[in-house]
Formats: C-alpha cells, sequence, structure tokens
C-alpha cells in the first residue's frame, strides 16, 4: 500500500489555481500510489470559502483513494475549532493542515497552539508547511510540538532546502514529531532520518499533483532503505495516522 | 549527448567534495556524457589555484568536463584579470556564487566582470536563488547589463519550498538571454511551464552534484512531460549550444 501523505486540491480562479481531484488521481495512477492525503492551498475561512466542501466532495468522489486533512486559519480560533470538529466527526477528515506563511501566524502562539492541541483531542494530525521561511522553520514548530506533547505533528518538507538538519534535530527531541518526505531535495536526508528517529516517524508524500508523485517516489527508491523500512514510510506509517490500519 | 550543466569540484571550505574521478564515476551512472565543471569555494578564497585545478581536471578528462572560471567580485579589479587569465588557461565559462562569496549579483561591483565575460563570448552561470544575494528580480537584473550574452540561472533561479520563488524566476526569463537549469526545482509544473511559455531551448538540465544528487536530479527531466525534441535540448542541446559543445 503507497500511501502519499501531502496533495493538493484547489479552485481559486482569481489566483489561477485550479488542480482537481481528477488531476491528483491521474498522477497517483501514473505514480502507482494507492491513497492520498487531499487539501486546499488556501485557508479556510478566507479566498476560498468552498474550501471544505471542495475537499469532502473529492473524498466521496474517490472512496478509498482521497482523506481529507483541512486547512486551517488559526487566527480566526473558534470558527477554525468548529469547523474542524465538523470536519473530523461529521465529514470523516483525517487531519488537520497549518500553513504559517500563508496565515502569518506563529507555530508557537496561543491560536495555533490551542488548535492543535484540540486536534490531538479528535485523533487526527496536524501537518505543517515547514521549510525555510520565517515562522515555518522545525524550531518555529518544535514550540508547538513541545506545548502539545499529546498531538501528533508532521512537518511537511522535513524542513525545505536549508532546514533539514534541524528538522531532524528536533525530530530527535520531540517524540510528537514525524518527518514528511516531500519537496526536499535530499534522497540521502531520508535514509538519515530513519537512522536517526526510526522508520516509523518518516512519511512519504509528494506535494502534488504540481510537483510530481512518480519523481518524489523515486527519492525514496534512492535512499535505499531497506524492504521494511521502506514499506513503513512508503505507506504503512499512514495507514496509522489516518487511521485504516486493520 | 547527455550534459549535466554544473557539478562543483575540489574540497569546499563550505564541506562539500567532489573530485574528478569520482564525478565521471557519477556521471557514467547516470549516462551523462559531458559536464560542465565549476571549482568549489576555497579555504583562503584563492581562487587562481582552483581555477587551475578545474582546467587541469578537465584537460585530463577526455573532453568529459568543461571548465568554468569562478571569480570573487571583493576582489575588484583582479577578479577581472582573473577571470581573463582563466579564459586564457582554458576556462569556457564564467561561473558567480553570490551566496558563498556574500555578494548581491545586482551589485555594480559584479557589472565589470559580467561585461568582461560578454567581451571575451563567454557564457555566465550563477549559483541562484538564494535570499539576499540572487533572488529571481537581482538576477534578472543582472542579466540586463549584457543583453547579448547567456545568462544561466541554477536551481530554476529560486529557491523556495513554497513555490513563491517561481513568479519572479519567470519574471527573469523575460530576459531572453537567461536561461534556467533544473537543480533542486521540485515544481515540475514550473519547469513544464518554462519550456510551454518561453520555450525548450531555456531549460537545462543540471544536477549540481555535490549538492544534489545525480541519479534524483536526473529523473527531474525524465519524468517530466516533455516531448522527445524537447528533452533532448534541455539534456543536452541547450548546454552545447551556449558553451560551443561539438556533439
Amino acid at each position: 500500500m503507497i500511501i502519499d501523505m501531502h496533495m493538493h486540491i484547489e479552485e481559486v480562479p482569481s489566483l489561477g489555481w485550479k488542480m482537481s481531484a481528477d488531476d491528483c488521481i491521474r498522477a497517483m495512477d501514473a505514480a502507482g500510489v494507492d491513497r492520498a492525503a487531499v487539501m486546499t492551498l488556501t485557508d479556510l475561512p478566507g479566498l476560498n470559502p468552498a474550501g471544505l466542501e471542495l475537499i469532502a466532495d473529492a473524498c466521496a468522489s474517490h472512496p478509498d483513494r482521497l482523506y481529507g486533512f483541512i486547512r486551517l486559519h488559526p487566527a480566526h480560533l473558534q470558527l477554525s475549532k468548529d469547523l474542524l470538529r465538523q470536519a473530523t466527526t461529521d465529514l470523516g477528515f483525517k487531519g488537520l493542515k497549518l500553513h504559517p506563511v500563508s496565515t502569518l501566524q506563529h507555530p508557537g502562539a496561543p491560536p495555533t497552539i490551542e488548535l492543535v492541541r484540540l486536534a490531538g483531542e479528535l485523533g487526527v494530525p496536524t501537518l505543517f508547511h515547514c521549510g525555510d521561511e520565517p515562522m515555518s522553520t522545525p524550531l518555529s514548530i518544535a514550540k508547538t510540538a513541545a506545548a502539545c506533547p499529546d498531538s501528533i505533528i508532521i512537518l511537511g518538507h522535513m524542513g525545505g532546502y536549508f532546514h533539514v538538519d534541524e528538522a531532524l534535530e528536533v525530530a530527535e527531541r520531540y517524540p510528537n514529531i514525524v518527518l514528511e518526505t516531500s519537496a526536499m531535495p535530499y534522497p540521502e536526508k531520508i535514509r538519515t532520518a530513519v537512522e536517526r528517529i526510526g522508520a516509523e516517524r518518516v512519511i512519504f508524500g509528494s506535494d502534488g499533483p504540481v510537483s510530481s508523485p512518480s519523481l518524489e517516489r523515486q527519492k525514496v527508491v534512492i535512499a535505499a532503505l531497506g524492504e521494511t523500512a521502506a514499506a513503513l514510510v512508503m505507506g504503512g506509517n499512514a495507514e496509522a495516522l489516518l487511521g485504516l490500519a486493520a | 549527448m547527455i550534459v549535466d550543466g554544473l557539478v562543483y569540484l575540489g574540497i569546499s571550505h563550505f564541506g562539500y567534495e567532489l573530485d574528478a574521478a569520482s564525478a565521471i564515476t557519477g556521471m557514467d551512472g547516470v549516462g551523462t556524457d559531458i559536464a560542465i565543471a565549476v571549482p568549489v569555494h576555497p579555504t583562503g578564497a584563492d581562487f587562481g589555484p582552483v581555477n587551475d585545478a578545474v582546467i587541469a581536471a578537465a584537460e585530463g578528462s577526455a573532453g568529459r568536463l568543461i571548465p568554468l572560471a569562478r571569480v570573487d567580485p571583493w576582489d575588484g579589479e583582479a577578479a577581472v584579470l582573473e577571470l581573463r587569465r582563466a579564459v586564457l588557461a582554458g576556462a569556457r565559462g564564467l561561473f558567480l556564487h553570490p551566496s558563498e562569496e556574500h555578494f548581491r549579483i545586482n551589485d555594480l561591483r559584479v557589472r565589470p566582470i559580467v561585461e568582461c565575460a560578454a567581451e571575451l563570448g563567454i557564457p555566465v552561470t550563477v549559483s541562484a536563488g538564494f535570499h539576499l544575494f540572487a533572488e529571481g528580480l537581482q538576477l534578472g537584473h543582472a542579466a540586463e547589463w549584457t543583453p547579448d550574452n547567456a545568462f544561466v540561472l541554477t536551481n530554476g533561479g529560486q529557491f523556495n519550498i513554497s513555490g513563491l520563488g517561481q513568479f519572479d524566476a519567470e519574471l527573469a526569463l523575460l530576459n531572453p538571454n537567461v536561461h534556467v537549469q533544473t537543480s533542486g526545482i521540485y515544481r515540475e509544473d514550473f519547469l513544464e511551464r518554462v519550456v510551454a511559455t518561453f520555450g525548450p531551448e531555456r531549460l537545462i538540465f543540471a544536477s549540481a552534484a555535490p549538492m544534489f544528487e545525480m541519479t534524483y536530479e536526473r529523473k527531474r527531466v525524465d519524468l517530466a512531460h516533455f516531448s522527445d525534441i524537447e528533452r533532448e535540448l534541455i539534456l543536452g542541446g541547450n548546454s552545447a549550444r551556449i558553451f560551443g559543445i561539438e556533439k
């Protein structure tokens, strides 16, 4: 079972963004990916008021292929908490997505911490955009990890181009951190991550469909993790995080 | 013919290294015929010896390595003199690394060096995408100084894991002399859009090894959605044209 834990669906004509569930499915099929976590590129509430329905409809149209993560804006805290409850409890969403660069919300600030704690209480992980920009670095998100020990926090892109070593360091420090492999360009760092924090805390993602799940999958192949670790990274761990494990 | 648009040779002050023999072994492993080779930033920052070392490595490579000269604009007129010396010794292009040498690519100190390259008829390759030193629009500005000379940007002219650098990189590409390399660019749609918008002559395969991994960087081009003609240009035809490599 191959599971891509980071894909996007969005429709914001004013930004020129239009990537559909079918685009995701085509990219997944080309890459041999069975299932994917999907989320918008915009934050609710915000530019795309129909974002929740967009993801819910995509998942309903592709049962057993697509699983929703709700992308929220912590500054709208009460509404975001209500949406998170609705998404996970009523619509079957499997996770929370936060992008501190687009929301300008520091991961260590009270609204983000409160929202991530709620995600933990609801039994779903939080996927952070984690790269090189201020407020999205591993050390920034480590503040959340420290404040929310009962919430699983996924570092999407595992630190980007220049912060991968810091992502490894904070993952060693906080056992609730999981590293996700998309976009960052260093296959050998995936192997290092498995060696330092264990294969159980590393997951495959592509950031597709605008980046290539086929290419991103090759990054894990080149990392040469061995059969058991690769199976966990490519899908076994995601099955557990998405609540799909038997 | 497959041409890797960038490999670094030597032992870098910043902790990475690659020798010519290892580079060629890696090239053989992924089917690369020729690579454009540049010196690393040496400890002590004297670029003369490392330029000579890369030129010597190229001379001993049976045509597998094409050397570029690297200079530091903070050296002032001496940088121009070093470029002229290295070109006479065999260097076939200018390489600038604004981040490692800590200069802004569109600082006027850089202009005489870029103009000297144009006068000598050699292309300019710039390590691109670094905040403060080599941002997309800064690179586009510098490319305007010598509009008839090829100006090659590594890393798609950008480094941003949110995809936010691609817009300025595309504005830089409005300069007809700007070309971008594929190294490190995770957005397949950007690579494909460069070809669709600006033409396949503007995109160049490069691994930037050892910063990035040769096998994975080659797959960026192999797995993207290009026609055979486009892919041939990207994988080698464009570098052959720009660097005067005979097929």
